[in-house]
């Protein structure tokens, strides 16, 4: 048995998962989403940003949040310093006299106590969260209430996309959250998400109430709100036109800690607590396709990197072996004609083809839809040529953690 | 049937029809190379014949009026080279690949054996002929550098001509080439000019087993 047949099944899921999404996107719920008007109804919300030593960019996001066209007397702006070290205490104090604006200080005690302490002030309607590393279009608010209109709702996710993407790495990571917009918009339609992302997710307080506040969630207290949202059998919508912008890590270190956050934390909600949603048929595609899917794409990536260096490894010894001894003006240069007889035809590297051309469309129709600005050839071109080969990284070093029950800090 | 389960079912027939539709694709795109191969086949086998046919014609004055048969060694190679490529492709079993080892074969020995009666004919020194016998049956783990090292040897070398065949193959013609060469089965095996060698070791040593300046006396291609 050769070493690509083991990708044959991971293959058939990638593109029926990728179909699925096609379809979903096409169905009339995703078409009436994508068709909705922000209404004229206007809760009042508040929206909580978690910091800690965010001195350097809390000034920016507090200042898109003001921008926010929303009636003042109904938007209040909860700033939480959770026991910042650096000067985060002296950038909130320049909004301190803002009448839309509260400051609470706190000791630090991680990002669900902040969000907790934000709650705990407020009586606003609808509850956003927003990272201090963020900034918000000023009409994405009006778009994310009108998901609220659905009694059933209760919790509601935009469209993230990178904040001035500068090097490769970071146009990458602005393509993936893309078609990270896309995968929300198809899941929010057959209520498949399992993540209200800090960047600008929205809750309706009474759900809060009755199901309780932040939890530690594994330092993804993010996933373990939606995951619990979704138990609890309520929806959680998208807002495809509601666009926030994120600053992502600009290196690999910074990005591999980053994710390596995220994913462990996936794995100890999903295999721990929530481990009942996964195939139960009560919870539909969420239960049945989202999640199964999720685990399925971590342990394929990881399973097929493995099999990729293996037979790169492999196929470098054996053409290195074989060109030894032969002067390296001949063995360097490559003999085979530009003939289509020599096109490396099989089902493996179609297959392949047609995922990674879906992947990009997704990508495309996740851009067109939000209209998020930017240079998408550019993001795409990035996403192609790197996130096959870092993504492994990050999904090994996370599931290494949860198999030997190794923690790490945030910021680690 | 929920909009889920509908959706699903929906997408299971896109897959379903994309990786038919994608094996079929592969299975056309297969058959045209064998067909491909088979067109080549067919060309060189009556461009021999003809060069055969002139020979044999013109008995008197062969050597007036046969063109070089170099152009002919060239498609020769150009097609083992096909060959070995669509056997990587569709395996070394495939019917198909192995009738048209065994036409690749009786063409090379029919060529070999032309060149040969040319060269004795016009009383022209005969080109260095290499006659090399090789398995892809798992049983020598030298003949790709061995195959390597010849196609080295043939690209720098116009002039050079080089016969590989497959050991194994169930070919009549084949059996006698091994007989009348007294080849044992210890591969990868070279007839160099009519004297035996086993074994692969290095360029350097297959390079010594040439008649002394045969290689640098021919033109190096640029």
């Amino acid at each position: 048995m050769s070493p690509e047949t083991f990708a044959y099944p991971f293959l058939f899921v990638a593109i029926f998962i990728e179909s699925f999404i096609l379809v979903t996107l096409l169905s009339k719920p995703a078409r009436e989403a994508r068709a909705q008007k922000p209404g004229g109804t206007t809760p009042s919300v508040a929206v909580i940003v978690p910091c800690w030593n965010e001195m350097a960019t809390i000034t920016t996001t507090c200042e898109s949040l003001l921008a926010l066209d929303y009636p003042k007397e109904k938007l209040e702006i909860i700033l939480v310093d959770d026991g910042s070290t650096d000067a985060t205490r002296t950038a909130m104090a320049h909004f301190a006299h803002h009448p839309q604006i509260r400051i609470i200080h706190k000791e630090n005690g991680g990002k669900h106590t902040a969000l907790n302490a934000g709650i705990a002030i407020t009586q606003a309607e609808l509850i956003g969260c927003l990272d201090a590393d963020s900034l918000v279009e000023p009409d994405s608010l009006r778009e994310i209430i009108s998901c609220f209109a659905d009694e059933r709702v209760a919790a509601a996710t935009a469209a993230m996309s990178v904040y001035r993407p500068k090097n490769i790495l970071q146009h990458m990571q602005n393509a993936e959250y893309i078609f990270g917009s896309t995968l929300r918009h198809a899941f929010a339609s057959v209520n498949g998400i399992y993540v209200t992302p800090g960047p600008f997710s929205f809750y309706r307080r009474s759900v809060i109430e009755k199901i309780g506040g932040f939890r530690y969630g594994h330092q993804t207290e993010d996933m373990e709100m939606a995951l619990r949202i979704q138990q609890s059998g309520y929806r959680i919508e998208n807002a495809p036109h509601a666009r926030v912008y994120t600053k992502a890590p600009e290196t690999l270190s910074k990005l591999i800690k980053q994710r390596t956050r995220w994913t462990s934390g996936f794995l100890r909600n999903i295999l721990g607590e929530y481990r009942t949603l996964i195939g139960n048929h009560r919870h539909g595609a969420l239960g049945m396709l989202m999640l199964p899917s999720a685990l399925l794409s971590i342990g394929s990536s990881i399973l097929l990197f493995s099999l990729l260096i293996v037979m790169f490894m492999r196929h470098a010894a054996s053409v290195f072996d074989i060109r030894f001894g032969i002067p390296l003006s001949y063995a360097m240069i490559p003999h085979d004609s530009f003939d289509w007889f020599y096109f490396p035809m099989s089902v493996y590297l179609f297959l392949g083809a047609i995922t990674l051309l879906a992947s990009i469309s997704l990508i495309t129709i996740g851009k067109r839809i939000s209209k998020t600005p930017g240079n998408l050839p550019f993001d795409i071109a990035s996403y192609v040529l790197l996130y096959a080969f870092v993504a492994p990284l990050w999904l090994i070093s996370a599931t290494s953690d949860v198999a030997r029950g190794k923690r790490r800090g945030w910021r680690y | 049937m929920s909009l889920a389960a509908r959706n699903a079912l929906i997408a299971l027939g896109i897959t379903i029809a994309i990786i038919g539709t994608v094996a079929s694709t592969i299975r056309y795109l297969n058959q045209a190379r064998v067909t491909e191969l088979s067109a080549i086949t067919e060309k060189i086998s009556i461009e021999i014949l003809s060069l055969d046919t002139q020979f044999s014609l013109l008995t008197a004055a062969p050597c007036d009026s046969v063109a070089s048969s170099t152009t002919l060694a060239n498609e020769l190679a150009d097609l083992g080279t096909r060959l070995v490529y669509a056997e990587g492709q569709l395996g070394s079993n495939n019917p198909q690949v192995l009738r048209l080892k065994e036409q690749y074969s009786l063409l090379e020995i029919r060529d070999y054996l032309i060149t040969k009666q040319l060269a004795t004919a016009c009383g022209k020194k005969p080109p260095v002929t290499v006659l090399y016998f090789y398995s892809n049956a798992g049983d020598c783990p030298d003949c790709d550098k061995a195959g390597y090292a010849l196609s080295y040897l043939r690209d720098t070398y116009p002039s050079l001509r080089v016969y590989s065949f497959d050991y194994n193959l169930d070919l009549g013609a084949l059996k006698t080439l091994i007989a009348v060469t007294k080849i044992r089965n210890s591969l990868p095996a070279f007839v160099i000019n009519g004297k035996q060698t086993y074994g692969f070791t290095s360029l350097t040593d297959l390079e010594k087993q040439f008649p002394k300046g045969s290689l640098a006396t021919t033109t190096v291609k640029q």
